[in-house]
Parts: C-alpha cells; sequence; structure tokens
C-alpha cells in the first residue's frame, strides 16, 4: 500500500491477518503482566485501591463516577473549569449578527467563528451547564437547528470534544466499497457499526438508510456511566439519534445520525465521522480536530441529515432575502 | 463523562488500528478497547511510582483517587519528581505500543 509511514509496523501485522482470539490472548497477557509487576513492586498500591474499593484498571469508571457526582452537586463549578471564558449574553451576538447582516458586511458563519474563538477554551474539555445552554441559543438563533447537549434526559460524555476520521459501514451483507463513491480511500470498516447492518439485504436499504450511513456519527455510549445498568433503553435511544457536529475552527456543521459507539478513551478522540462527514466539516485533508456535539431535537423528524448551509438560512428576525 | 490526568498523552494510533481490523462485532472491539486501557493504567502507575520518592506515594495516591481527571496532577508530579513528567508517561505509553506491536509480529 503506497502512503505507508514506515513508523506504521501494522500493515505488517494486518498482512498476517491475526484472528481475534489470538489478538485478545496476547493482549490479556500484557495486561496480566503489567497488573503482576505493579502489585508486586507496589503492594501499597493494590492494598490503596482494595481498601478504596476500586480497581486500578477500573478507574474510567471511577472518574466518571467523581466527576459525574461533581457535575450533580456543582462542586466543580465553584472553581471555573479550566479554561472558562467569560460569556456574553447570546443576544449580544444575536445583535451583532443582525446588524452585519443588515450591513452586508459578515457573514452569519463568520460571526458564529468568531463567537466560539472568544468563548470556548482552546484545548477541548467537557462543557458547563451555562456554557452548553449559551451555545444552544447561539447555535439556534445563528443555523436555526434545535440543538440541544442534554435530550431527554440524556448526556454524552463530553459536548466540546476531538473527531477523528471514520470508515465507510456495511450497509447490508454483500455491500462493497464500490457502493460508496466518491470517497473510496477511506476504505470499509472491517467490522460492523454497534448496531449492525442498516438493511438485512440490498432491496431493503432505503434511501433514509442511506443518509444514515452517509452521514454517520460515532460517539461514546460505552464510556456512559449507566450504560449496561439501562439496557436496552439507551441502545435503542441511541440507536440513529440526530446530533448537530459543529466544527470550532471553521463553523462547519452537520447533522448526521449516530451509528456506531467509540472511539476507544486512549486515542485521545471522542467522536467519529463518516468519510462524507469529515470532508463537509473540514475538506479532503481533515482527519481530526476540535467539535462541538450536541443532539438534534427533532420529534417529527424534519431536520435532514447533511450540511447545515447557516449561511442561507433565515436569522430569528432577518428575511431570508437579507441574508 | 470520564477523563484521565494523562489522557491527552496517550498514541496507540497503531494498536487500534489493528483491533479494528481484527474485532469483527462491537463487542469484541469494546473487550479490547478495556483490556488494553488497563494495561495502561497499570504501566503509567508504576512509571509515575518508579520516578516519585516513597514518602508521596500515598499523598499522590489520595489526591488520584479524589481526582483522577485533574490535570494538575502533572504538575504535582513534576515538583515532586523533578523531571519533565509528560514526557516520562508519553515515552511509557510509547514502550507499551511498541512492545504489544512487537508480540504481535511474532506470530509466525
Amino acid at each position: 500500500m503506497s502512503g505507508r509511514l514506515p513508523t506504521q509496523t501494522y500493515h505488517e501485522i494486518d498482512e498476517e491477518r491475526i484472528d481475534f482470539e489470538y489478538l485478545r490472548n496476547k493482549l490479556k497477557l500484557k495486561q496480566l503482566e503489567a497488573k503482576k509487576s505493579l502489585s508486586e513492586k507496589y503492594p501499597h498500591v493494590e492494598k490503596f485501591f482494595l481498601e478504596k474499593g476500586i480497581e486500578l484498571g477500573k478507574i474510567r469508571e471511577h472518574s466518571a463516577n467523581v466527576l459525574g457526582a461533581g457535575a450533580l452537586t456543582g462542586a466543580l463549578l465553584l472553581s471555573p473549569p479550566m479554561g472558562a471564558k467569560s460569556l456574553p449574553p447570546p443576544h449580544e451576538i444575536i445583535e451583532k449578527i443582525k446588524i452585519a447582516q443588515a450591513a452586508q458586511i459578515t457573514p452569519p458563519q463568520e460571526i458564529l467563528v468568531a463567537t466560539l474563538t472568544d468563548h470556548l477554551p482552546e484545548k477541548t474539555r467537557p462543557l458547563s451547564r451555562d456554557e452548553e445552554k449559551y451555545l444552544e441559543r447561539v447555535f439556534n438563533e445563528i443555523m436555526g437547528v434545535p440543538a440541544r447537549a442534554t435530550l431527554e434526559g440524556e448526556h454524552l460524555n463530553t459536548t466540546y470534544g476531538i473527531i477523528g476520521a471514520e470508515q465507510h459501514l456495511r450497509r447490508y451483507p454483500g455491500d462493497t466499497i464500490g457502493s460508496h463513491k466518491p470517497y473510496l480511500k477511506e476504505g470499509m470498516a472491517p467490522g460492523l457499526g454497534a448496531w449492525g447492518y442498516f438493511a438485512k439485504s440490498k432491496t431493503e436499504l432505503t434511501f433514509d438508510l442511506e443518509e444514515k450511513e452517509k452521514w454517520y456519527a460515532v460517539v461514546q455510549t460505552l464510556y456512559l456511566p449507566d450504560w449496561s445498568r439501562r439496557q436496552p433503553h439507551l441502545k435503542n435511544w441511541y440507536k440513529y439519534r440526530k446530533v448537530m457536529i459543529v466544527n470550532s475552527k471553521n463553523g462547519n456543521a452537520i447533522i448526521a445520525a449516530i451509528s456506531d459507539s467509540g472511539p476507544a478513551a486512549w486515542t485521545g478522540k471522542h467522536f467519529g465521522g463518516s468519510p462524507e462527514v469529515m470532508e463537509y466539516l473540514g475538506g479532503p485533508k481533515y482527519k481530526k480536530g476540535p467539535v462541538i456535539v450536541f443532539f438534534v431535537d427533532d420529534p417529527e423528524n424534519k431536520v435532514p441529515l447533511g450540511p447545515v448551509e447557516y449561511n442561507k438560512v433565515s436569522l430569528a428576525g432577518i428575511p431570508i432575502e437579507r441574508i | 463523562m470520564s477523563k484521565l490526568y494523562y489522557d491527552h498523552l496517550i498514541v496507540l494510533d497503531e494498536v487500534e488500528a489493528v483491533i479494528k481490523r481484527t474485532a469483527k462485532t462491537q463487542e469484541e472491539k469494546e473487550e479490547l478497547w478495556k483490556v488494553v486501557d488497563e494495561t495502561l493504567h497499570h504501566r503509567v502507575m508504576g512509571k509515575v511510582l518508579d520516578k516519585l520518592p516513597r514518602e508521596h506515594h500515598e499523598e499522590f495516591l489520595d489526591k488520584f483517587h479524589a481526582s483522577p481527571h485533574d490535570e494538575n496532577l502533572l504538575t504535582y508530579l513534576q515538583e515532586k519528581i523533578g523531571e519533565n513528567v509528560e514526557e516520562l508517561i508519553r515515552q511509557e505509553i510509547g514502550n507499551l505500543a511498541y512492545e504489544l506491536l512487537q508480540d504481535l509480529k511474532k506470530k509466525k
């Protein structure tokens, strides 16, 4: 394959097509080795975690509980979150947009980017409820999309994180990369999405399902603190749930359907996007970047999947012909 | 949410690529992700404690337990260890990635 870096040794592994059992055994062995080594060298660490009733290996769950409890009690908000910036009232932004539009100076997207640059922290992190509320209002006013950080009581682990490029998903048994034109170089994911095939066969693949794969998003449902406890409700709730993804650097926004779970926490990414989603968010070379991801409150299924071309959308109080 | 103070130092893209190419179902993928995650926490903790003077171990463990997400832990470690802690953790994660990939290449 062309374009490999010398450091990309995993291609050699791939060529041998290792199987799942083999990989699992190797990884498990390494895990046991690491655990044993730590416990032999530092028995007081094992004792410490045992007394606290947690396992070091499950520290992410503990972190989720600590942060969850902090958010509930407001403890985390006593001191401003890292990188917190002061938020002007949303109506000030809307006024700015109206003035700019009336004078035909600045398109809404530019104003949105300036707003995000001014008021979001440089490094991604979970946003406070106030910050999320603020963005909901701004998105609604500027783009006309009813986006919500919390919808029907559900909230992602983070709404401001890093998105990474994903491959195409198989829509039905026998689906091939050739039917995913024009984005072929990204390839097809070897496994299925978290909800399996989109359709049982090619003939059952509707336009709606085609669109769901084309504009799909990946979110970390597996790390939701109550994911295992609230099944099958959560799995059904998240299946094809519409989200709006906003590239915080350029303001490009897209409506996508959640169709897979991931990425792993240790990848440094929090979301994933289909080749089409990534292309629209950042262009052909865009592989990774900061985004805001909110649910779309669309009970009547009126918001179509795909790009949000809000420079053409009517702003509150501004006739469409003036935009 | 779930966050650890060293999340931003983790680079395991190649391991991720192997898992993605091998796991056929979501369950398989998630199982392997968790195994790697657990290994990582033990290795990072081991490396940190190797460098941290023994008299500070309990204090660090208390702080880590109270706020595993808090990046100020890096500042704390930096002060007590006196070395570039971020680089130490990065190196340890790099070593783990290398070892895992070498192990997998030894198949035949």
